[in-house]
């Protein structure tokens, strides 16, 4: 298959080649590297057109010349990490050997993200971090997406091998909401399970030209969501990268058969771009990743709120299943059913009165609280972790100016997802397509998230009605009230602890042998009837009792922007955008209220920067100001103004006032889900005090304090906000070797949303105890003002002889919380990462070795799943690589987590160990 | 030259610096779980303590022989032994070598009666009434329910006792729960009640009556007396009339209907004699409008308490307690129980009394002293249903 690809590949390369020679003149040259570091692909473009191409690994170029330029022609030569040259041609017969030397420095990164346009990563106004195309293919790492991860002040929660959730700035956690992700202009967040997919659909490995991040609040340009930061990941253009190439990543997990047994990690990756003429270009790329995942093995007990206990977040316990009768592990699933036994205790002894002194001996003690036996996360979810990415693009030039792109991305596969409860992600299939315009100074775009939850189910919820079907906890009437029978898990537990108490056994001991009585016909993992009844609740969807997603909730996107700067220079430079968005949830009730239909949600914004350089150029203003509205909150303006102030040559230092602000998520607006410790999360829109009669039954604050239960009141509930203050330096140093990237910021949110767990009557003829009410957690907006601050520094070093080393630390802090609040602040206080690393040792340069160290202070991890202290961790990636020139291919042998020290990056989620992998790559640029 | 040997030296030097941080610090995994751990055991076992304890030579043999060494000797186990010490056991006519004439079977039936299901120190018992009704070690079915289980009564009241044994030592303290000794053994109970009152000659009255208050109920319907009676589930105290004033009060009740029909005194008293001395008079059909089946048995129901009530267990001072009548009468004041103490070096009550509201004066308690167990015995019968004590009067409940 790969044969044919790459033949077929060569045929049409010389098909075109041979046409494209025929009509056009071509320059041709070579690319010299004054120092000894390794030069990347060059990039050949002429001057005000969107004509280029980029250099071989040995830095020669041929770029043909359309019929529509004319001669002189400006080719400029840039590259990540390189002085831009700018050479003349003066006709087309000056064609040949036009070479240059070019010498690679760190003042010239350019940046896009900072401000929409094209600025040198020195004077960029706000912090931003940048993964460039060396980065990407010599860092050591499985999955291009974890180099982000190792970014200054970046935190990731890793929900399982191909699940990762990136933030900056705290407020991490699995699918985070307050840090957007923008793929080729598309924001990736799915429309109605909210997570960013990240790593799990997007780009492959080969076709991601750049990552750049924007920590901080940055909504002023990209919109509501970037509370906290902006992830974008560019993908590369079929006319500047052409050909094919693939990789093949083949490793080993689980070498030390802690979890599950060693087993192997497949990553396979190709891509094709191909220009076909000046005007045509396309690309296919794909990627397919399967291994058994890391596995989430946290067997802790762990204790959720409750309306009985009075707790406002869960905790980790003591406690086993052997000697906690109401044991609920962590990653044990099921076990979240719990019943005092009690009210079956005293049935007995009223119908064997002389048990019922003793009974009552019993039940003096307060609550006997047992949970159903819950099965372990490898038994109930698949272990194999499958993911498929097809992409590709169709890039047509209207004119040498203006270029029409048709692409998308689609991707299918599994994965296990932590949200409120674990997710097994299975057959998740989702697609981004988009149709751009994109000109010199404007671009339109439209876009759509096409998102199928596949056959995507709750694992708790799964495992807890896998119980209730092979033997019920209690029977139920008709009309709503329990109607205990023999065969019923829990009377049948109460005889037997009973039994045993009269036989004289100690509680504990009377309660596992009462267990063993109850569990009597518990269906072995793996056999016949397990498989039979899972796999039935599984693909039974939650609106029919059970655990099945139906989730096929769609985003329509058009957006547009343009530069103005080409006729108002003279006073600003100046960038005007807009867009509307329109979500379609549809998840025929099992996520969303839309058991009627599909619930659709418009939203549009639309932005203004201006620019000016004041003080003779030393200082750069800019202002930028976005307004946004949503047809079910009010509208808000964010605005953002920055300042550049240059102190010296490649010395900058950056001081920017930024807002930014986001609208609740789909799910805080329409969700309606019953997670594992029996509450119900709920959107915070007033539809839903209606649906839940809220008038006629109201809900009282949880926990319930001593004296009357308050009833709840709930404000309108708003958008979040944050507003930030940060200043920073970044400059060039000891004779422009080491690059220093410092900063500090503040920032202070406002109407910081969190949920809240009220509780609402069952039967409204009863009063408020704990047993009669059903607890809703309702999405609202904290009274109290949220306040963090943190700093960050990043060094990088190039010591000679192409060696570099690199830095960074940050430290992020939550300050200013009302004790009543939960932040879910989840990050580290501090963090750091060296990278050191050549990519050019040996006699040819050839061989390119790279080491990463990450440490990070342990923190206390709050979450709706499982919350408690993620200890410190460090782990070290290496990876070795030695270049053939000649059939331009590569081979590598690396690791991630080398030392094969288990760690986990937020509570209920996997313990992460060693990934050994060899490689081999061609024709990567 | 130099130059670039500082700088090898410096990345070797932070190579070496990255090893030893990975060398020193090792990642925290998922920490296991804690298990909680048991209550520490202290002290030594209820068997070791029989085992060991020279008072109780004839209760380690038959503990022995009965093979229940190894459960008194489970720490693990919550229970309380009412243990036997040899004079109790010898109370009770049996010395050491009669434990080896003793069939296993019986010995471990008996000892379980004695060994209770939870840890009852003395504070537990209580001295309310009625006595703490605790399940034994003892199922007189186990095939019928792993639950059913006959019970004891102790108590702290007037003293100490289980059932009407007194307990000679409380809270001796052992791992697995407490011993508290006792005077005598404690006999479990083997019959129902209503195999006493069906065969008892001095109770064919009461047996009649009960009879005739059940006419039209058969005995396994709600409600029927006799089923009560069998039922082991119930828990009963019966005031059994003797005989001899069962027919008193018969006479007087008839030879009073007669007069009030116009018969005269010396008629009536002869024509009542007559009717009442035989048990028969319940089933005489000329005497239904005259002692009607309801009248019976609210005078059957006034002699039955719904509770187990042993004479120790009795109030010292005058106090009344409900009836079965008050499954009926809610608001009646019941009977009234009282028990007197007082005869040196004897534990027992030396006279009890029950008083129903229409008697002039108490009901007696026919008391024999020392105590006589079932069938012979007047007072504290037990049965594995109830207690039945005989009187000298019939109760009047108005």
């Amino acid at each position: 298959m790969k044969k044919l690809g790459r033949l077929a590949a060569s045929l049409l390369l010389t098909l075109v080649s041979t046409i494209v020679f025929a009509q056009n003149p071509v320059i041709s040259g070579k690319v010299n590297a004054v120092t000894g570091d390794n030069i990347n692909r060059i990039s050949v473009t002429i001057k005000g057109t969107k004509i280029g191409t980029t250099t071989d690994d040995n830095g020669n170029y041929s770029l043909p010349v359309p019929s529509s330029v004319t001669f002189p022609v400006t080719l400029i030569f840039s590259g990540v990490g390189v002085i831009s040259k700018e050479l003349t041609v003066a006709s087309a017969s000056q064609n040949n050997d036009v070479s240059v030397n070019i010498s690679t420095t760190m003042a010239d990164e350019i940046v896009v993200s900072a401000t929409r346009t094209q600025t040198k990563a020195l004077e960029s106004p706000v912090t931003i971090e940048r993964v460039g195309l060396n980065t990407i293919r010599t860092a050591p790492s499985a999955n291009y997406y974890d180099i982000v991860g190792n970014m200054k002040g970046v935190d990731l929660v890793t929900s399982s091998l191909t699940f990762k959730t990136v933030t900056t700035r705290g407020f991490n956690g699995s699918g985070n909401t307050r840090f957007n992700q923008i793929v080729d202009g598309m924001d990736n967040q799915a429309p109605g399970l909210n997570f960013s997919v990240g790593s799990v659909i997007g780009l492959t490995e080969l076709d991601v030209e750049s990552m750049e991040l924007l920590p901080g609040a940055s909504s002023a340009l990209y919109g509501p969501g970037g509370m906290n930061g902006t992830l974008l990941v560019n993908s590369k253009n079929p006319f500047k990268y052409q050909g094919f190439s693939f990789q093949v990543k083949e490793g080993a997990m689980h070498t030390d058969s802690k979890y599950r047994p060693t087993s192997l990690y497949n990553n396979w990756s190709m891509r094709w771009g191909q220009k076909v003429s000046e005007k045509f270009a396309f690309k296919i790329t794909a990627e397919f990743v399967h291994a058994k995942d890391w596995l989430a093995d946290d067997q802790r007990n762990y204790i959720r709120p409750t309306a009985a206990n009075g707790k406002k977040i869960g905790e980790i316990a003591p406690g086993t299943r052997s000697t906690d009768p109401n044991y609920n592990g962590a990653n044990a699933y099921g076990d979240e059913t719990t019943a005092d036994i009690r009210p079956f205790l005293l049935g007995i002894g009223a119908q064997a009165p002389f048990l019922q002194p003793f009974v009552n001996s019993l039940v003096a003690g307060g609550a006997i609280n047992v949970s159903r036996t819950g099965y372990e996360e490898g038994q109930v979810v698949d272990p194999n972790t499958v993911n498929f990415k097809l992409g590709g693009s169709l890039n047509y030039k209207l004119n040498p100016g203006l270029e029409l792109i048709v692409g998308g991305f689609w991707g299918s596969g599994n994965t296990v997802y932590t949200g409120s409860d674990r997710y097994s992600l299975k057959d998740l299939k989702m697609g981004q397509y988009k149709v751009e315009l994109n000109s010199k100074n404007w671009l339109l775009r439209a876009y759509t998230t096409q998102e199928n939850a596949g056959q995507s189910y709750n694992l708790t919820a799964a495992s807890r009605i896998f119980n209730e079907k092979w033997k019920p906890t209690v029977t139920f009437a008709a009309n709503g009230s329990p109607n205990p029978q023999t065969t019923d898990w829990l009377v049948q537990y109460s005889q037997a602890y009973l039994g045993g108490k009269l036989n004289g056994l100690s509680d504990i001991n009377a309660h596992n042998a009462a267990r063993g009585v109850a569990d009597v016909g518990r269906p072995e993992v793996g056999s016949a009837i397990y498989n039979q009844i899972y796999e039935n609740v599984r693909k039974t969807p939650i609106s029919k009792g059970g655990a099945l997603f139906l989730d096929k909730s769609d985003l329509y996107a058009v957006e547009g922007q343009w530069n103005l700067s080409d006729y108002t220079k003279n006073v600003a430079d100046i960038l005007v955008g807009g867009n509307f968005r329109s979500f379609v949830l549809n998840s025929q009730g099992t996520l969303f209220i839309d058991t009627a239909g599909p619930i659709s949600i418009n939203e549009f914004g639309a932005y203004v920067q201006a620019s000016r350089n004041i003080l003779g150029d030393k200082v750069r203003l800019t202002l930028s100001g976005r307004y946004d509205k949503n047809e079910n909150f009010k509208g808000r303006v964010t605005p953002r103004a920055t300042a550049v102030i240059k102190v010296a040559k490649n010395n900058n230092i950056r001081l920017s006032y930024q807002t930014a602000y986001r609208f609740p998520s789909t799910q805080q607006q329409y969700i309606r889900l019953g997670v594992g410790g029996g509450e119900t999360l709920i959107g915070g829109l007033p539809v839903f005090y209606q649906i839940y009669n809220f008038a006629g039954n109201p809900p009282i604050d949880l926990p319930i304090g001593s004296g009357t239960p308050k009833i709840s009141t709930f404000n309108e509930f708003k958008p979040e906000s944050v507003q930030s203050i940060e200043l920073g330096y970044k400059g060039l140093l000891a004779n422009d070797r080491l690059l220093v990237d410092a900063y500090g910021y503040i920032g202070q949110y406002t109407n910081f949303i969190v949920r809240r767990a009220v509780g609402q009557k069952i039967n409204t003829s009863l009063g408020y105890e704990p047993s009669n009410l059903r607890i809703l957690s309702i999405p609202v907006n904290s009274t109290g003002k949220v306040k963090t601050y943190g700093a960050g520094l990043g060094l990088e070093y190039r010591i000679g002889k192409g060696f570099f080393l690199n830095f960074n630390g940050s430290t992020d802090v939550l300050n200013g919380v009302s004790d009543n609040l939960i932040a879910y602040f989840n990050s580290p206080k501090y963090r750091y990462n060296f990278i050191v690393g050549n990519n050019a040792l040996g006699k040819n340069k050839r061989v390119g070795v790279n080491v990463t160290y990450r440490w990070q202070d342990s923190f206390m991890y709050e979450s709706d799943f499982v919350s408690g202290v993620v200890p410190a961790y460090h782990s070290v990636d290496a990876q070795v690589t030695y270049k053939f020139p000649a059939i331009k291919s590569l081979v590598g042998i690396g690791a991630n987590n080398l030392l094969n020290q288990y760690y986990i990056t937020a509570l209920g989620n996997p313990s992460i160990g060693g990934l050994y992998y060899v490689r081999f790559a061609y024709n990567i640029f | 030259m130099k130059k670039f040997q500082i700088k090898n030296w410096l990345v070797k030097s932070l190579g070496v610096l990255l090893v030893i941080i990975m060398a020193i610090s090792c990642n925290k995994d998922v920490p296991e779980a804690t298990p909680i751990a048991p209550a520490p055991i202290t002290g030594i076992s209820i068997g070791t303590i029989i085992s060991t304890d020279p008072s109780f030579t004839i209760l380690k043999a038959a503990v022995t022989k009965a093979g229940l060494l190894p459960l008194l000797s489970d720490s693990t186990l919550n229970m309380t032994l009412f243990a036997p010490d040899d004079a109790a056991f010898t109370a009770s006519g049996i010395t050491l070598p009669a434990i080896s004439v003793l069939r296993a079977g019986f010995l471990d039936t008996v000892l379980r009666y004695h060994l209770v299901s939870q840890r009852l120190p003395s504070s537990a018992i209580g001295a309310t009434f009625p006595n703490r009704q605790s399940p034994t070690f003892l199922n007189p079915a186990p095939a019928l329910s792993a639950l059913l289980r006959l019970t004891n009564f102790p108590t702290t009241r007037n003293g100490g006792w289980i059932n009407n044994i007194p307990l000679k030592q409380v809270d001796i303290v052992a791992s697995n729960g407490f011993i508290h000794k006792v005077a005598a053994i404690v006999a479990p109970p083997q019959r129902y009640l209503w195999d006493r009152i069906n065969t008892d000659p001095d109770l064919t009255y009461l047996k009649a009556a009960i009879v005739r208050a059940d006419s039209g109920v058969v005995a396994t319907a709600p409600g029927s007396l006799v089923g009560a009676l069998n039922n082991i589930g119930a828990n009963l105290t019966v005031f059994a009339p003797k005989d001899s004033s069962m027919r008193a009060f018969l006479t007087g009740a008839i030879t009073l209907a007669l007069i009030n029909q116009g018969v005269p005194p010396a008629t009536a008293v002869a024509t009542a004699t007559a009717l009442a001395s035989t048990p028969a008079v319940f089933s005489n059909p000329a005497l239904y409008a005259a002692l009607p089946a309801q009248s019976v048995k609210g005078i059957v129901v006034y002699h039955i308490l719904g509770q187990r009530a042993f004479t120790n267990n009795f109030p010292t001072t005058a106090t009344a307690y409900p009836t079965l009548l008050n499954g009926a009468v809610p608001t009646h004041p019941g009977v009234t129980l009282q028990a007197i103490f007082g005869i040196p070096g004897v534990p027992f009550a030396a006279a009890a009394t029950v008083k129903g509201i229409g008697n002039a004066s108490a009901s007696k308690l026919i008391i024999n002293l020392p105590p006589v167990s079932d069938p012979a015995g007047s007072n504290d019968q037990h049965f594995l249903n109830g207690v039945l004590h005989k009187i000298d009067q019939v109760l009047l409940p108005q």
